[in-house]
């Protein structure tokens, strides 16, 4: 069932909606919606204690890059802790789970053996597996880092996994017919001819990652985005909240920008990504 | 064509696939130098797993391969393949893909550099020879996989339906430009098809296979002078008995 | 595959779990590691049976499961019924896409204190949660296949006579069905963990609270217990939601690819 986006195409190809190009629109209605916002608040319709107004949002902003919350920790305080717990964390889980992967998905056996476990393992809520961290590890760093290594594990590991299994058997026949080593064929042919989905396991896992970092700073910690909002809950102050809110949604995407990115540098040649795993 | 030096002994091949039965029965055959042989028969799993077998990514069940009185073990420097889906590494480029041979065997950075460019020029990409696979048009990509398989300079080309992915136009093209390739180097080249006028325009020899299980059925000569007339009369009755013989 | 290759696969399939058990317990029963944090699996099963009554086990996971099934509903309709709209009526959907797509970026956990300041700490903060994790991948999902639809298939119902609703409703929204029905299944399994985060930090009932509350009171068995129990109901919900609903329902997918 071949599909097109030929709906969109004849959409865009107008590109106008009551008149106006459809970038203009979009920011309008942004424009518009804050508007109204700012105007609702100013009746006083809506709780300012609910619904703080945009203006004093962006006065926020101001206070949390400079004075900090709680006073002292700047928002930059807050946005490296988090980086750097996201980072270790997936590094952690990459660097295990690449190699476990290739391994799996190249033998029969450790497949069938391992695919029960790891589809009960990935089942299990990466958060629920937060007061036993707390327990096994303490309320320190080590109990946040593991829990985000295990929430990027399992997406990687599976890609990988069905990645390795999924080599194209005329590149390997094709590799046999020139000389290749044992070696040579893992490094130079499967290596590379799995890449791509590593790659994508790897954009999934840091989805989830990101997602599991901001629950898990909301428990045992002051530093970190998640913390952040987590604090701004215990004293009603829903400014903050929703301005850690924003921060959290613009980190989100800066993440996904650089690794898609980072993909098109180290992928050049892949074009097209068949249906991956969650 | 001369009848010495290197020959290829197919020797009672028998193949079978567990539940799926036989695939080959008692395959025997010799594939002389620099000859061009042809195996024709219908579209069929047996013609493809009879090349794996002779390149040495299968093992029979029963019987042997000989290349030159030696029985063969697995993949060798002797034996290149081009398949039909070209098998190009999409992460190398063209004249990267070339090099992967040699560079597996230790060949410097310059020397292999320089005979990929070689092949480039015999298979007439010059230009191409940074473009990804998937930059490259079906036909561009086969020809880099017949430059792919002689940089390792085989004695024995095998070819399995390797223009079975391309349009009719193109498809012309490159079996003019095989012939001239073959001619210019030389090779003993071994070529499943299931069309039965390109084994004809091709080949000295063309065996007609039978499919499951897979035997040879008969054998013919085709005794006229390249470049041959698809339309001419002799080419239309050796077309047609090979036909009737396919069965 | 030949017979003997797949038994051997499928006696290599429970020997990979059942080593994994037997060296886990060999763990506990001589205590590698300390049996106070540590409890091997027999003493998972002793806890199972005697310490959490079967009454309030069920208590506990029907209030969660409650909880997520009806986030799941409200997210589900109105991320069907927003696609659907943006996907048939392009123009508007720019305009209303604008906010949801600023909003996508932040993830649903992150609203968590938000929604306690809004709705305090009872059900409908949890269930608000629970409805942003379904909402968003339903309605991508829903919107994408309302502008990926086939234009033949329209076109060949627009010459059957079908026009405006009519078109939409049995002609445009069943060709999406598929398309809904992966972001229901992504949706699904965003809604379980939100619900558990949820239940963790903020709640009074429910499997995530037996969690925490277990750790509070030092019983590492049952906070074991728990974390398998919402595996295995995680595993089941969504074995029924990919067998039964989809492969059921959506045979002639199936069929033409």
């Amino acid at each position: 069932m071949k599909r097109s986006t030929k709906r969109s195409v004849d959409q865009q190809k107008s590109g106008r909606i009551l008149g106006m190009p459809e970038q203009a629109v979009k920011i309008a209605t942004v424009v518009v919606l804050i508007g109204i916002w700012e105007m609702l608040s100013q009746a006083g319709i809506l709780n300012p204690l609910h619904f703080p107004r945009p203006s004093k949002l962006i006065a926020t902003f101001w206070e949390l890059v400079t004075v900090g919350y709680p006073t002292g920790i700047t928002v930059w305080v807050h946005i490296k802790a988090t980086v750097v717990r996201i980072l270790q964390g997936y590094a952690l889980a990459a660097v295990v789970a690449i190699p476990m992967g290739l391994a799996i998905g190249r033998s029969h056996l450790l497949l069938r053996a391992t695919n029960p476990i790891i589809t009960f393992a990935r089942s299990i809520a990466v958060i629920s597996l937060l007061p036993l961290a707390i327990v096994w590890f303490g309320v320190g760093e080590l109990s946040r880092i593991l829990l985000i290594a295990w929430g990027c594990f399992w997406a990687i590991l599976t890609n990988t996994v069905q990645g390795a299994r999924q080599v194209d058997v005329n590149y390997i026949n094709a590799a046999r017919m020139l000389s290749t080593s044992k070696t040579q064929l893992f490094f130079r042919v499967i290596l590379p001819a799995t890449l791509p989905r590593i790659f994508a396991g790897m954009k999934i896992g840091l989805g989830v990652g990101f997602m599991v970092i901001i629950a898990v700073e909301m428990v045992g910690t002051i530093k970190g985005l998640g913390a952040l909002i987590q604090q701004a809950r215990f004293y009603y102050s829903s400014h903050i909240a929703i301005d850690g809110m924003i921060f959290i949604g613009i980190f989100g995407l800066l993440i996904s920008f650089t690794l898609d990115r980072l993909e098109r540098i180290i992928l050049p040649w892949a074009v097209g990504l068949e249906e991956v795993e969650r | 064509m001369s009848k010495d030096g290197v020959e290829v002994l197919v020797d009672r091949i028998t193949k079978c696939f567990g539940d799926d039965g036989m695939a080959l029965q008692d395959v025997s055959f010799r594939l002389f130098t620099n000859e061009f042989l042809s195996i024709v028969g219908r579209s069929g799993c047996g013609k493809s797993t009879l090349l794996n077998i002779i390149a040495g990514l299968l093992s029979p069940t029963e019987g042997k391969v000989l290349i030159n009185g030696q029985p063969i073990h697995g993949p060798g420097q002797d034996r290149g393949m081009v398949f039909q889906h070209s098998g190009l590494f999409p992460w190398l480029t063209a004249v990267e893909n070339i090099e992967f041979g040699p560079r597996n065997r230790g060949i410097p950075r310059d020397q292999r550099r320089a005979r990929a460019m070689e092949l480039i020029e015999l298979v007439r990409l010059k230009g191409f020879e940074n473009k990804y696979p998937r930059e490259l048009s079906g036909g561009m990509q086969q020809r880099v996989a017949i430059a792919r398989a002689m940089a390792m300079d085989p004695k024995i080309l095998l070819m399995d339906e390797p223009f079975g992915a391309l349009d009719q136009l193109t498809r012309e093209d490159m079996q003019r430009e095989l012939l001239r390739i073959w001619e210019t180097k030389k090779k003993t080249i071994l070529f499943v098809t299931h069309a039965i006028l390109e084994a004809i325009f091709l080949s000295d020899r063309v065996i007609v296979f039978n499919s499951k299980p897979g035997y040879v059925k008969k054998e013919f000569v085709i005794d006229l002078p390249r470049p041959r007339q698809k339309s001419s009369p002799q080419f239309m009755r050796y077309y047609e008995e090979i036909y009737e013989a396919i069965g | 595959m030949n017979h003997s290759g797949f038994t051997k696969g499928l006696w290599a399939s429970w020997l990979g779990f059942i080593i994994l058990l037997v060296i886990w317990q060999c763990i506990a029963t001589f205590k590698l590691i300390n049996p106070a944090v540590f409890p091997g699996p027999l003493s998972i099963v002793h806890t199972a049976i005697f310490d959490v009554p079967g009454g309030r086990l069920l208590q506990h996971i029907g209030i969660s499961l409650f909880r997520v099934a009806l986030g799941f509903l409200f997210g589900l309709g109105a991320g069907v019924v927003l696609g659907v709209t943006c996907g048939w009526y392009l123009k508007l959907g720019s305009i209303l896409r604008t906010p949801i797509e600023l909003i996508r970026p932040i993830p649903p956990l992150a609203w968590i204190p938000i929604a306690i300041i809004w709705l305090g700490l009872g059900e409908p903060s949890k269930v608000l949660i629970i409805f942003l994790g379904a909402f968003f991948p339903v309605f991508t999902n829903t919107y994408k296949g309302m502008v990926t639809i086939d234009p033949l298939v329209v076109r060949a119902a627009q010459t059957l006579g079908l026009g405006g609703t009519k078109l939409l409703l049995r002609v445009v929204v069943p060709a999406t069905l598929p398309d809904i029905a992966t972001g229901m299944r992504i949706g699904w399994s965003y809604c379980f963990g939100c619900m558990v985060a949820a239940e963790l930090i903020a709640a009074n009932s429910g499997l995530g609270y037996l969690i925490m509350n277990a750790r509070q009171v030092g019983e590492i068995s049952i906070i074991i217990y728990g974390v398998i129990i919402i595996g295995v109901i995680n595993l089941i919900t969504d074995f029924i939601i990919q067998e039964v609903l989809i492969k059921r329902k959506l045979k002639w997918q199936y069929i033409t690819t």
